[in-house]
């Protein structure tokens, strides 16, 4: 029961995180490079509900925020407007997996009011909207690293564990090696062979593919110990009896086996992958300017003064605990319910 | 103002040397015959510590093979110079030289020095040791970065010895910096290197791993003790050839000590917990952080104004027809075209970069020398107003139009679209990329701003030339426009937009001969106007867009006294020996 | 010992491959050690082709891999471009420097997990158990750069301990307990932090291991018995779900060189970490290669030591 529980929590979880940032121009009050020059490091909007005078409104609105003279970085709100919250309202055109283009979104304020739920960053850009943006390079990036990542390892490990002998000493003995390189330079090469036209996302999922095509070692050792015992079950030997071909075990009966642990292990791998775009940001193979992603919106954080002065950066990464956390779960049920049926 | 005391005297040498006994305190007493610079500063304590970070570590402690900042920060305390430029007034003083002549052909330079003066461990410094140290700097096989300075008219500078205390310098032709190439050249002590130099081993000494006795030194302070990663610390030279007006052997410091701090923002955090006495140049986003808590832990931060830093916007302007890249090639154009540059320089919103990326402390710029170069900037240059109407207008006269969508189109109807490289390392010009890219949507662009890697992008800007844009700065070494002949002479190598060896048009061309003209015309004002000509040329074709100068802003604690920080390197360092603590 | 002898061929085969391809890798890369100078206007193209001839930068690839290869077999370990120094010493320090975090780290991290797993697996679907899954759940989706950069805010803020490094300035000077404090107050901070990233995952793996032990026929037979509770625990229990322990544990042996990478960046811990780093985007490849070496004979040592220590501890592996 309470395996059934831990799925369908980390599911829902999982899909509501995916519809959101599928249709981030929706959810989204403005576009992700839209700057707000007058307004860079603005606090969250407040929601109101009572105005200054006193006077309830059924309608939620927000107050404007104007410069502070008195202090060159604080903002003063201008309380003698109120701007309404709308929903269902018109605003800038996007694209919904860039087929799809509309101009609905889900709420947004009259002007000159502007609903910024999570801040803005240095140029005043909305973090909310750059937030659900960023989540489709980065879970986009995720998902790839990881898919390759699983799928090289299920080859070599299946490979590796099956014929056994001399092959699975020196496929196993290069994934060490694979593991100790400095893979960097491998990345900085990728990097500068490609054309500087490119689109941004498509240099950005190239490095993160050639990062999940270089990390096969890990999947691959444990699909490995999979497929050793799997292939010393009964209906194995007994399907070699009546002739079957490797391919034929592998694909039907061996692999099968492993299909739990690739799932577990691509589902763990996937928030690796993301964190691992921090790093690359930071070394300098990130995704270009303004294209947000969850790893650029982060390493902002890495700036002291930001993390001094302004607390509201630090959102995206908290959000990144339930994501992360629904991602988990998945996993961990996937691999109770595979403990329970295997046994 | 540095005055000479010559300590000669044919009366009484034992009342003198009583005399050196009751004026000298801490350190070794001073010889009858030692010529001292007596400096004009407020007197200070003698004693006390004070604690600097270095962004990393110094690589080595050999003057004549440091490349990196950290090494030479660390060195300058250890080692000085003949002639010597004073960070504050930006004109060159005398320091182991005590005076000079020049000859009438201006080529030669007949340097007398101090005597008496003895090196931190005591051996006596001479002329021979000068002669050494030149035929160390100029030896083509050991391949000092510094050689180059002492080029002149492409052949070195020729060095001979006169007497014990008398050197002469043979330039190949008059030059107008000639007294500024002799700053930052170490004095090397003969006695402890010249063994190792016929040896041919010169190259290893000094380094990191030997142990301080090995080393010697003109400088303020002597190497005490490095620990591998963590610190290196200095102690006082007792044998420092200054004095204050009270008679104060300086410097007043018992210990200098540098800490490794590997990154800008750890620093920042250091000097506000108290581990570090001094801040040198850091952002201007930690400058408010900072400013917060002055009062409450004991430090001031300031802001000096316009450094020599200069940020710009250049496109590739480079002859690409060997290359092989018709794309970019096609795009150049529309960079060639200066009517195309001076939109886009009128379409940047510099008071916004100020603003936005450097909160308000940044000045703006539209010329390579911004207001900090008080000698050589041209404060005729105009300095338009952002203006999005004039740079459509530009465009329009270039034969640009635009589409229904607002997307920009040239005469063929192709969309305009590039990318600007920069550095992934540097956020502020990475910001500065992201607001330009922005301005220039307004002009219907479509620009994409490009992170690399440091080596990576310099691969591309100085090897393939594969790459459309790019925001890139300068830190020019010194004021003396001489430090960037190599930036607007067009065979100089850091002729960034144009790398082909020869000019491309009439206005390189000029460039060209006005500064080699103002190289060896010795007359300032005659040179400032060589110069304010360069700089109109500059403005006007806009090789590079000149954007925004960083201000420079240090800190200190309230405690560490005679701080005057200075807008050239080493900034806060500069007057080590005078610094001292409450 | 036959076993230990083929180990060891792998193991050095293993170096060969590690270096010769980390050579290889670093020739893709573009750009080299001396780019930074060509961008300084005092600087001329003939001293930075000179120093790159003086260093051998110039020659391809099999050239440059043969002359590391000759001074290494002399047991000297190559000549730091960046540093003008042998890289010995250099490298010692700052793995001495690395061990003392990882160490610190791991054994804490496991003094703590085996209670907590144990404990979670005796009170399965209680209380005790939910508050560990909790616990463990959270610290597991932290960024790990999150959790340091929260760490470093602490220590400015409170100033209750120092904001990173590893030594006071002052503590030169001082006596040995003093010394020893002073480095126990820079290491309490960045050791936390690796410590909660790596905890999780051993709490889950104790606590499972332990589970399946528990519930197993022999025990059951044990407590039939009435031996008493700790007994139980420590003496039956224990022994026999160190298994996938063991696994574990040579894998924080493996790792002790790399793991604390992003601890000591952010806090400015003088390890391994940022000299690689530093190192490698300078192409300083006499630096990268001796320290990529070392990790990887960290983490040959440790699966070495987990296999050992498995056929030693677990008589149900006697095939091989």
């Amino acid at each position: 029961m309470r395996r059934n529980h831990k799925l369908g929590i980390g599911l829902v979880m999982l899909g509501a995180i995916h519809v959101a940032v599928l249709f981030a121009g929706f959810f989204a009050p403005y576009g992700f490079a839209t700057q707000n020059r007058e307004l860079p490091f603005a606090p969250p909007t407040r929601i109101h509900f009572v105005d200054a005078a006193g006077k309830w409104h059924a309608r939620p609105f927000v107050y404007a925020l104007g410069a502070d003279p008195a202090n060159p970085e604080g903002y003063v709100t201008d309380r003698s407007v109120t701007c309404p919250v709308h929903f269902w309202v018109e605003g800038a055109p996007y694209k919904i997996a860039g087929v799809f283009a509309s101009r609905r979104h889900l709420f947004g304020v009259e002007e000159p009011g502007r609903i910024f739920v999570m801040g803005t960053d240095a140029y005043g850009r909305d973090q909310f909207s750059r937030f659900l943006f960023g989540g489709q390079l980065s879970l986009l990036a995720g998902l790839l690293a990881a898919g390759l990542s699983v799928a090289l390892g299920m080859v070599i490990g299946g490979v590796s564990g099956f014929y056994g002998g001399w092959i699975d000493e020196i496929l196993m003995r290069g994934g060490e090696l694979f593991l100790a390189l400095p893979w960097l330079y491998l990345l900085f090469a990728v990097r500068a062979a490609l054309p500087l036209h490119a689109s941004q996302a498509q240099i950005f999922l190239l490095i993160v593919g050639v990062v999940g095509l270089i990390g096969w070692a890990r999947p691959a050792r444990l699909i490995r110990g999979v497929v050793l015992s799997a292939k010393e079950r009964n209906w194995v030997v007994a399907a070699r009896g009546f002739g079957a071909s490797d391919m034929y075990l592998l694909r039907r009966h061996v692999l099968p086996e492993a299909y739990g642990v690739i799932l577990t292990q691509g589902t763990l791998l996937i928030p690796q992958y993301i964190l691992a775009e921090v790093t690359l940001t930071f070394l300098g193979l990130g995704v270009g300017e303004p294209m947000p992603s969850w790893g650029s919106l982060l390493s902002s954080l890495q700036q002291y003064y930001v993390l001094a002065s302004y607390w509201w950066m630090f959102l995206p990464a908290l959000l990144l605990v339930p994501i992360f956390l629904a991602f988990y779960l998945a996993a961990d049920a996937v691999q109770e319910h595979l403990k329970s049926v295997t046994l | 103002m540095a005055r000479l005391v010559l300590g000669r005297s044919l009366t009484s040498l034992c009342g003198l040397v009583a005399f050196w006994v009751l004026v000298g305190t801490a350190g070794a007493p001073a010889r009858s015959t030692e010529e001292l610079v007596i400096t004009d500063n407020p007197t200070g304590r003698m004693g006390g510590n004070l604690t600097v970070a270095l962004r990393s570590e110094p690589k080595t402690l050999n003057p004549v093979l440091a490349v990196d900042d950290p090494s030479r920060d660390v060195i300058r305390c250890l080692h000085a110079d003949l002639i010597h430029i004073n960070r504050e007034t930006l004109k060159t003083e005398a320091a182991l030289a005590k005076s000079w002549e020049i000859s009438t052909d201006s080529k030669q330079y007949t340097v007398h020095l101090r005597r008496g003066l003895r090196f931190s461990d005591g051996q006596p410094f001479n002329a021979d040791d000068v002669i050494f140290t030149f035929q160390v700097y100029l030896d083509e096989k050991i391949h000092s970065p510094q050689r180059d300075l002492l080029v002149v008219g492409d052949k070195p500078i020729a060095v001979e010895k006169i007497d014990d205390y008398t050197v002469r310098f043979s330039l190949a032709q008059p030059y107008a910096a000639a007294e500024r190439i002799f700053d930052g050249i170490a004095i090397l002590p003969r006695h402890l290197l010249e063994g190792a130099y016929r040896d041919g081993k010169f190259s290893e000494m000094w380094s990191l791993a030997a142990s301080p006795a090995q080393f010697a030194g003109l400088g303020p302070f002597r190497l005490k003790e490095y620990v591998p990663g963590q610190r290196v610390v200095l102690k006082r030279n007792p044998y420092y050839w200054k004095q204050d007006k009270s008679g104060n052997r300086l410097p007043y410091l018992d210990q200098l000590q540098f800490l490794f701090v590997s990154n800008e923002d750890a620093q920042v955090i250091r000097f506000e917990a108290g581990d570090t006495d001094v801040l040198s140049r850091f952002s201007a986003e930690n400058f408010s952080v900072l400013q917060k808590e002055e009062a409450s832990n004991h430090y001031h931060v300031s802001d000096l104004g316009a450094g020599l830093e200069y940020n710009f916007l250049f496109f590739n302007l480079n002859d690409l027809s060997s290359k092989g890249k018709p794309e970019i090639a096609r795009k150049q154009a529309w960079f060639h075209d200066r009517s195309f540059r001076e939109a886009v320089s009128s379409a940047i919103d510099r008071a916004g970069i100020v603003r936005l990326v450097y909160g308000g402390r940044a000045t703006p710029i539209w010329g390579q020398v911004t207001p900090g170069n008080k000698l050589w900037v041209d404060s005729a240059l105009p300095h338009p107003q952002r203006s999005i109407d004039q740079a459509k207008e530009l465009l329009r006269s270039a034969g640009f139009s635009w589409k229904s969508d607002g997307a920009l189109v040239d005469a063929q109807g192709n969309p305009v679209e590039f990318s600007i490289l920069t550095s992934s390392s540097n956020a502020q010009r990475t910001k500065i990329a992201t607001i330009i890219q922005d301005d220039l949507s307004q002009l219907g662009m479509n620009v994409h701003v490009v992170p690399l890697e440091f080596r990576t992008m310099v691969d591309r800007l100085l090897n393939s030339y594969d790459y459309e844009a790019a925001v890139m700065g300068i830190v020019s070494g010194d004021a003396d426009p001489t430090s960037e002949m190599n930036v607007w002479v067009s065979d100089g190598e850091t002729h960034l937009w144009n790398l082909a060896g020869k000019p491309s048009t009439p206005w390189e061309s000029e460039m060209d001969k006005l500064m080699r003209e103002q190289e060896v015309t010795l007359d300032y004002a005659r040179r400032k106007r060589l110069y304010d000509r360069v700089q109109e040329i500059v403005s006007q074709n806009l090789p590079v867009i000149c954007v925004v100068s960083p201000n420079i802003l240090v800190g200190a604690k309230d405690r560490v006294g005679n701080f005057r920080p200075a807008i050239l390197d080493p900034y806060v360092l500069w007057n080590v020996e005078q610094l001292y603590v409450r | 010992m036959k076993y230990l002898v083929r180990r060891l061929i792998h193991a050095a085969l293993l170096m060969i491959g590690v270096s010769f391809f980390s050579f290889a890798l670093l020739q893709w890369a573009p750009g080299d050690f001396f780019d930074e100078l060509r961008l300084n206007p005092q600087i001329s193209k003939q001293t930075i082709e000179g120093l790159r001839v003086q260093y051998g930068l110039d020659q391809p690839l099999p050239e440059r891999y043969g002359r590391w290869l000759r001074s290494v077999a002399k047991g000297d370990f190559g000549f730091s471009v960046a540093y003008g120094s042998p890289v010995g010493p250099i490298i010692g320090v700052r793995a001495r420097n690395t061990l003392v975090l990882t160490g610190t780290a791991i054994l804490a991290a496991w003094l703590f997990a085996i209670p907590m797993g144990m404990w979670a697996a005796i009170g399965r679907n209680g209380w005790a158990d939910r508050i560990c899954g909790v616990a463990t759940s959270t610290m597991l989706t932290i960024p790990d750069l999150l959790l340091f950069l929260c760490l470093l805010l602490l220590a400015v803020r409170t100033g209750w301990f120092p904001a990173g490094g590893m030594m006071s300035p002052s503590a030169e000077s001082s006596g040995f307990w003093a010394k020893a404090k002073d480095l126990a107050g820079h290491t309490f901070l960045p050791a936390f932090g690796l410590a909660v990233a790596t905890l999780p995952i051993l709490v889950r793996h104790v606590r499972a291991a332990m589970i399946d032990v528990l519930e197993s026929p022999f025990m059951r037979a044990a407590r039939g018995h009435g031996i008493s509770r700790s007994r139980l625990l420590f003496r039956y229990a224990l022994p026999v779900a160190a298994n996938p322990l063991i696994s574990l544990f040579g894998f924080s042996v493996a790792t002790m060189l790399s793991a604390s990478l992003l601890a000591e960046v952010v806090m400015s811990w003088p390890g391994l970490g940022p000299l690689l780093i530093e190192a490698t985007l300078s192409r300083d490849i006499s630096m990268v290669v001796p320290v990529v070496l070392l990790s990887a004979i960290f983490l040959v040592i440790g699966n070495l030591l987990s296999d050992l220590l498995l056929f030693a501890t677990d008589p149900r592996i006697r095939v091989e």
